[in-house]
């Protein structure tokens, strides 16, 4: 187990160091630069003087070179645009993020689940139907559509719920606001992990249902709700748990547009807007921080899983 | 379950942010710094949080503001301001001269990170007379100098950034500013919110409003369903929202001319456009009028040549402006050389074709219809231009700064001044279409130098007149800023979003009792 578990550590860093070469490398290449150097206004001299504040006057190695040097001692840049330390900026987004991503998934989970089930127990009745299809749709329907719609009926026309944003600002309203806020944006971005996870459970649980097991079960007269929701869901789990593992870089590093749409003050849309202004030190580090998410999470699946099968340990 | 349900969208009628607080949009975080910040969203606080010397009225001419009075030298290479007394800043200690000196040696030192030197190349420092009076002395007199006083150019306290580059007072950029402005800073939400609350002290008239929240909403769409829902209360849109407010109850359009020119650059150091007759067919060949009705909804005011409308002082209204000619544009053509092949296609003697890239940032529905609209004009003529679309910083910094384009559809957005000398005057760092006229060259090098207004003017129409002649650039339209605005929100300066704002203190809500 102790050794599973440094083994994929290093695996991990590994990965780290990878994805902060590769992403460096094609940073540096792709067209433009920063954004602070966008403006036509700029003079020759205040474009000189400001390629040299930010150290990208000097080749792309030795920029490398040195942010690798600091990286490595935890330091990782001042942003460009925000002036502040990466981290710190991240730091402060995170939460929300966090808070954002973490609803998703649990209405990922609670959600999906159990509808999955449902319609696996009576394959072909209306009710697999609807939600073999709906499951369809929420797939198809790309995020920033369905926020809008959600925003037009909701906070438009019913004004039931608030367009965006994570409080209401300027005020302090407390805990119901905040709820208020999050509901809009984590249906969205649960919906299409959602309905991923009802696809893969009830495919899983059809599976699990045609084994022997399960027929030895019902020929000993227990009872088909019993079956399903205890004997024949713990065995599906296991399929639908690394599905769910899957959800999570999606949830944190993905979120870039539900948080555009909502105007959610989390990491995704830091992310978009670090790379759409090239700035270099910020970019890196949601890179790094999303990255090191994805290997926990990843890990984290694989613990679920060994725990959930008894196969798996001793492999 | 249900309960809880209902009783959380139930009471949801809460007034966002209560009735006394105006909220606007921005599109990223803000740095509290007017020298060094390099976007719209951080000028557009900037100029609530941080007077200048004068700021523009409804006409765009400069006012005073934290300046009284101004006086200049009979020779013009001095200009003396007399500063406003008893002005504090928002942690009470008092503004004086000193803060102008301060501010202004940031301005013309590049190693603080300032972002407004070439604004002020010609100034040469500027000296403390006394505690309320500072003089600036300039390298050559220099006609602009008021209104880009009232531009970007807010005023900085001494007493908390001395000592240290601009760039690393984080603390003062990011949350803790300190101006002498209507609102002072009240708490930043990174990546969500600005809260400004009304300055007590604040030196002009009272606040109309009790607070300013600016909400970072980064999407256009996003920021049109907020003021629907009732969740912001002034926006700035393109044409292609309109629909999206027009007949919305409790919003109401307004447009106001700006300065700025929309343009097809042509690099005038290629062949192809090196010949004014030429840049003058194309000019002919584009039919403005159906882009301003059908790209800007009408939304536009049409073009003479670079100075826009928004200066009334100085736009050339005796010309009409450059009509849709097809036919004159063939025989310009036809006259340098381009004749129709057998396909239509313009040719030269040797034999080549008339084509070339036309570039335009990604991403702006404006001008990426304007660019289809032009390609479509020139193709009636048998000029074939191909479209490129890339992004903004790309497009700038890899092709047009290089001057390594052929033509690329931008803009100008300049101060309310019509000195248009680091654009056109040969061989300045901002003449990116690489034009050279030497009548132009001296016509606007002696209109920043004039300052008898109606000389400047002469000085100008010349320019303008010229400017037909010799086009520099291909001037497609001059927009009008269109703003959607709640109908409870009134004291909106006739202004663009961003002059309007230096005059924050003018906003305020109509009580509620009086609407219906």
């Amino acid at each position: 187990m102790i050794r599973f578990l440094l083994r994929r550590l290093g695996h991990g860093l590994f990965v780290l160091f990878v994805v902060s070469t590769v992403t460096f490398a094609i940073m540096s290449a792709a067209p433009g630069g920063p954004s602070l150097l966008a403006d036509p206004k700029l003079s020759v001299a205040e474009r000189a003087a400001i390629e040299s504040r930010l150290g990208i006057d000097q080749p792309v190695t030795v920029q490398y070179t040195r942010w690798l040097g600091r990286a490595v001692r935890g330091d990782l840049g001042a942003s460009f645009l925000y002036q502040t330390s990466s981290l710190s900026t991240i730091g402060s987004r995170l939460p929300q993020t966090l808070l954002l991503a973490g609803t998703a998934l649990l209405l990922t989970i609670g959600i999906g689940i159990p509808l999955g089930m449902s319609a696996a127990a009576r394959p072909g009745s209306r009710l697999d139907r609807i939600v073999t299809s709906s499951s369809g749709i929420a797939l198809a329907v790309p995020a920033f559509w369905l926020g809008m719609i959600l925003i037009l009926v909701f906070a438009v026309w019913a004004r039931l719920l608030p367009a965006g944003g994570a409080v209401t600002e300027g005020v302090s309203l407390g805990l119901l606001d905040r709820l208020r806020h999050l509901i809009l944006p984590a249906l969205v971005l649960a919906a299409a992990g959602c309905a991923e996870v009802v696809r893969y459970t009830r495919s899983a649980a059809l599976t699990t249902l045609a084994l022997p097991f399960v027929q030895a079960l019902r020929a000993r007269g227990i009872s088909p709700a019993r079956v399903l929701w205890r004997h024949g869901l713990r065995h599906a789990l296991v399929s639908v748990v690394s599905v769910i593992g899957l959800q999570l870089p999606r949830l944190v590093g993905g979120a870039a547009i539900t948080e555009t749409v909502f105007s959610w003050p989390g990491m995704g849309r830091l992310g978009v807007e670090a790379a759409l202004g090239r700035d270099y030190p910020l970019v890196m580090a949601v890179t790094l921080v999303v990255s090191a998410g994805v290997v926990v999470a990843s890990i984290m699946a694989d613990l679920a899983q060994m725990l959930l099968d008894p196969r798996i340990r001793t492999a | 379950m249900c309960m809880s349900l209902s009783l959380l969208l139930g009471c949801t009628r809460a007034p966002a942010g209560g009735d006394d607080t105006l909220r606007l949009p921005l599109i990223n975080d803000p740095i509290f710094n007017p020298v060094i910040a390099p976007d719209i969203g951080s000028v557009m606080v900037n100029k609530v949080l941080f007077p200048g010397l004068v700021r523009p009225d409804e006409q765009l001419r400069p006012v005073p503001d934290l300046a009284v009075s101004w006086q200049a030298a009979a020779d013009g290479m001095s200009w003396t301001f007399v500063l406003r007394p008893n002005v504090t800043w928002h942690d009470g200690a008092p503004f004086s001269a000193r803060d102008v000196k301060f501010t202004f040696d940031q301005i013309l030192d590049l190693a603080s990170g300032s972002r407004l030197r070439s604004d002020f190349s010609a100034v040469d420092g500027v000296d403390i007379v006394d505690s309320l009076t500072v003089r600036f002395r300039l390298k050559a007199p220099f006609a602009p100098l008021l209104p880009l006083l009232g531009y970007n150019a807010g005023i900085l306290p001494e007493h908390i950034l001395k000592g240290r580059k601009l760039t690393d007072a984080v603390a003062f950029n990011r949350t803790t500013p300190v101006g002498t402005g209507p609102f002072r800073i009240e708490r930043v939400v990174p990546g969500a919110s600005v809260t400004l609350v009304r300055n007590a002290s604040y030196f002009g008239a009272a606040p109309g409003v009790a607070r300013m929240v600016f909400k970072v909403v980064p999407d256009i769409n996003a920021q049109v369903a907020q003021l629907r829902a009732g969740e912001l209360d002034l926006i700035t849109i393109e044409p292609a929202n309109l629909g999206s407010v027009e007949g919305v109850a409790g919003v109401r359009v307004l447009q106001v001319p700006v300065v700025q020119h929309w343009y097809v650059g042509f690099n005038a150091s290629t062949p192809m456009f090196s010949s004014p007759i030429v840049r003058r067919a194309l000019g002919f060949a584009v039919n403005r009028q159906a882009i301003a009705a059908g790209v800007l909804k009408g939304y536009a005011d049409l073009p003479g040549g670079t100075i826009p409308v928004a200066l009334r002082d100085f736009y050339d209204s005796a010309a009409a402006p450059v009509p849709y000619a097809p036919d004159s544009a063939r025989r310009l053509l036809a006259s340098a050389g381009w004749n129709p092949g057998p396909d239509g296609t313009l040719k030269n003697a040797k034999g080549e074709p008339f084509a070339f890239e036309l570039l335009v940032d990604k991403g702006n529905p404006t001008r990426e219809q304007s660019a289809l609209a032009v390609q479509q004009d020139l193709g009636k003529i048998g000029v074939r231009a191909t479209i490129r679309t890339m992004e903004f910083a790309a497009l700038v910094r890899d092709r047009v700064l290089p001057a390594t384009y052929a033509a690329v559809l931008i803009w100008w957005t300049t101060p309310p001044d019509p000195d248009q000398y680091a654009f056109y005057v040969t061989g300045q760092d901002n003449n990116h279409v690489k034009w050279s006229n030497r009548t132009a060259d001296s016509l606007l090098s002696l209109g920043r130098a004039t300052q008898d207004p109606i000389q400047r003017r002469a000085i100008y129409t010349a320019f303008q007149r010229l400017e037909r002649d010799d086009p520099p650039v291909l001037v497609l339209f001059y927009p009008r800023e269109i703003q959607a605005a709640s109908t409870r929100l009134e004291g909106i300066p006739a202004l663009g979003i961003r002059d309007a704002l230096r005059h924050s203190e003018r906003f305020r809500f109509a009580r509620q009792d009086t609407i219906r």
